[in-house]
């Protein structure tokens, strides 16, 4: 169990919390650095949410938006057809009405050349027979109009060549019949009554009109007949624009219900997408805070690990140090025999006896014991830093240029050995965070400063700091030796060094100083080339909360 | 009982290892007292409290005691042993573990412990605490049990 040791817990540290970034995770409660991936958290869940919320929407919402357009289109184009076909029939009927009309005028205009084609022969007779001037005038009034009626009766139905036909046979028929009058007329008005009657009764006055009065009635039945079909045609006109404007208002319905619906549906949809978000939004801070515990409940875990397995560890290695001692006593009075047997009886002394107990032992026991040292050292270490991570973190302000002043003060001794100097670059802005932690970060920072020079280079380091919005960056900037590029993460971990391992430790200071930092919700990195000096850069929360701590 | 009653010496560690260093310590100091050793709670209580010749029933004692053993935590133990009531309440006991958390040492102490004595990994210093231990023994005054 004791050899594979080290490696397992380098292994535990990197353990169960899952991710990227498990450097995070190693130090025990660190307060910021969770907080941080909490708040990655968040964003996640968020938008993993949004992307649940969005994966209900698109189907629907483009579903909807499609059948929106199909009955928007379907609904302009009933309306436009309607309103062509109704345009359509709304022509039609006027002209069949205006059809209508015209059958009626010609209608009354036959009807007038009737009455006064019947009136003047009236009147005409009646001055036949009594000579009255009464009927003269009469006459003149009636005869007077009809040319103009005929005149107007062609204009009328220059359209029908049947009625245009008939009118063909009566204007010959008036020509004659006009004159026949004219004749009697004047017979009459000149005292020949009864010679005019004569004449009446053998021309051809009768027959003319009987003949003119059946072509008449014969162009009214005509008009009579048209008169009917253009009703017939126009009420048909009528029934098709009511049952068109019937088809399109219900066609006009059907999409408006249709439309009404998906429409409700989307609504509907958009209010439980929107309702679920709102749920999710809610409960966001319970999730968090839930994952939080998690986290939290995790990282315990792992200090208590930590600390059990350090504490286990140890017993074992109480026994390999007790008896690696007693083996050593032991191996004393054995040196001191086979120093006298080589000294008295040489002969009873092997090589193998000799170079057991003058070599072999020893080297096997000086073996196990700077092993064991080295293993207590790295248990040791592994429980400091689960020790540090139970501590308290207690907020105060602190300076930093005072503190490292203390610092300096504290290992002047060690700094001047090793012909180094430290200075402050005032001033520096004050922060509100956990004084000793702040401290270890900074000793152990500028400690390894003073440690690692560069070799005839007196070294000379730096601490500096200014503000950035709310966090503030403290430098440590050295003239060392430098870190290759490569190991800038690595320095980080635990047990884990860089550059030539000519300097006493066990790579646990930096891992310290990062599970410090990541407590006290703050980061550390470093820039540095090799050879050439490095900056360790600790960027801090202007103002640590307890919250913070306490996430 | 007598004055000139030899204190037995009540040993409660479930290592092996640590008990035989323990011992060969204790007897490096000039320690001849008989010691007893238990290697877990259960048997190392019944013989503390019920033995015919356990501490309660007959002589004076002094316990050492581990604090991580496989049936109960050690301090348990410690406060049974130093509970208002018990017959060997006065009976010194020196706790020995690896455990140098603070917490638990004040722990120990407020039960009652006499002495706190953590196993360091240094044999040195560790044969140098338990041969003290057997100064310490050489000159307290161990009381009967009541």
């Amino acid at each position: 169990m004791v050899p594979i040791l080290p490696l397992r817990l380098a292994s535990a540290s990197h353990l169960p919390l899952a991710g990227e970034d498990q450097k995070t995770r190693q130090t025990p409660d660190c307060s910021a650095a969770s907080q941080y991936r909490w708040c990655n958290d968040r964003h996640s869940l968020t938008a993993r949410s949004m992307v649940r919320v969005r994966l209900n929407l698109p189907s629907s919402e483009g579903r909807v938006a499609r059948w929106l357009v199909a009955f928007m289109t379907l609904g302009f184009v009933a309306l436009a057809a309607a309103a062509i076909a109704i345009g359509w029939i709304t022509v039609r009927n006027r002209i069949y009405t205006a059809e209508i009309l015209h059958t009626q005028d010609v209608r009354q205009a036959v009807a007038t050349l009737h009455s006064q084609m019947e009136q003047s022969e009236t009147a005409r007779r009646g001055y036949l027979l009594t000579g009255m001037p009464l009927f003269s005038a009469a006459y003149a009034r009636s005869a007077g109009n009809l040319a103009p009626s005929i005149a107007t009766l062609r204009r009328l139905t220059s359209d029908n060549p049947d009625q245009i036909a008939r009118l063909d046979l009566i204007e010959p028929r008036f020509v004659r019949l006009r004159a026949l009058r004219a004749q009697s007329m004047a017979l009459v008005a000149g005292g020949r009554i009864a010679e005019a009657q004569r004449r009446f009764a053998v021309d051809a006055s009768v027959p003319l009109m009987r003949g003119i009065r059946y072509r008449l009635q014969a162009m009214a039945a005509d008009e009579v007949r048209l008169l009917a079909i253009r009703s017939a045609r126009q009420q048909q006109t009528s029934a098709l624009f009511l049952s068109v404007a019937g088809l399109a208002a219900a066609l006009l319905l059907v999409v408006a219900i249709l439309a009404i619906l998906v429409i409700r549906r989307y609504t509907t949809d958009l209010a439980t997408s929107r309702d679920s978000l709102r749920d999710l939004n809610e409960t966001l801070e319970e999730q968090v805070t839930e994952r939080t515990a998690d986290l939290s409940r995790a990282n315990e875990e792992i200090q208590r690990f930590a600390y059990i397995v350090s504490h286990d560890l140890r017993s074992p290695l109480v026994n390999v140090m007790g008896f690696t001692a007693e083996l050593s006593t032991a191996a004393g009075p054995l040196a001191e025999l086979v120093d006298r047997a080589e000294a008295e009886a040489p002969h009873i002394l092997t090589e193998d006896a000799r170079l057991a107990a003058r070599e072999d032992l020893p080297e096997a026991i000086g073996f196990i014991r700077t092993s064991t040292q080295k293993m207590d050292r790295l248990i040791n270490a592994i429980l400091k830093l689960s020790r540090e991570g139970r501590r308290t973190i207690a907020p105060e302000p602190v300076d930093p240029a005072q503190l490292v002043d203390t610092i300096i003060g504290s290992i002047q001794h060690v700094i001047d050995d090793r012909g180094a100097v430290v200075r402050v670059e005032r001033p520096i802005p004050a922060v509100v965070t956990d004084r000793l932690a702040l401290e270890q970060i900074l000793s152990n920072l500028i400690e390894n400063a003073t440690k690692y020079l560069k070799p005839g280079r007196p070294g000379e380091i730096v601490v500096t700091g200014h503000k950035e919005r709310n966090r503030v960056i403290l430098s440590v900037i050295d003239n060392g030796r430098g870190i290759d590029p490569r190991d800038h993460q690595r320095v980080f971990d635990l047990f884990r060094r860089s550059g030539a391992q000519d300097q006493p430790g066990e790579g646990i200071g930096l891992a310290h100083v990062r599970a410090l930092a990541y407590r006290l919700g703050g980061t550390i990195d470093v820039q540095s080339t090799l050879g050439d000096g490095a900056t360790f850069r600790l960027n801090l929360p202007t103002e640590l909360s307890i919250q913070d701590i306490k996430a | 009982m007598n004055q000139h009653q030899t204190v037995g010496i009540v040993m409660i560690e479930d290592d092996e290892g640590h008990a035989r260093l323990i011992e060969k310590n204790i007897r490096r100091a000039g320690i001849l007292n008989d010691i007893k050793h238990f290697t877990d709670g259960t048997t190392a209580l019944d013989f503390l409290f019920n033995a015919v010749d356990g501490p309660a029933k007959s002589g004076p004692a002094m316990i050492l005691l581990d604090l991580n053993l496989p049936d109960m935590s050690g301090t348990d133990i410690l406060a049974r042993i130093k509970a208002e009531g018990s017959p060997l309440k006065r009976t010194p006991v020196v706790v020995l573990t690896t455990t140098d958390d603070k917490v638990e040492i004040e722990r120990c102490y407020d039960l009652g412990c006499n002495v706190y004595i953590t196993k360091p990994v240094n044999y040195e210093s560790f044969a140098q605490a338990i041969r003290q231990l057997g100064l310490f023994l050489s000159v307290i005054q161990v009381p009967e049990a009541e």
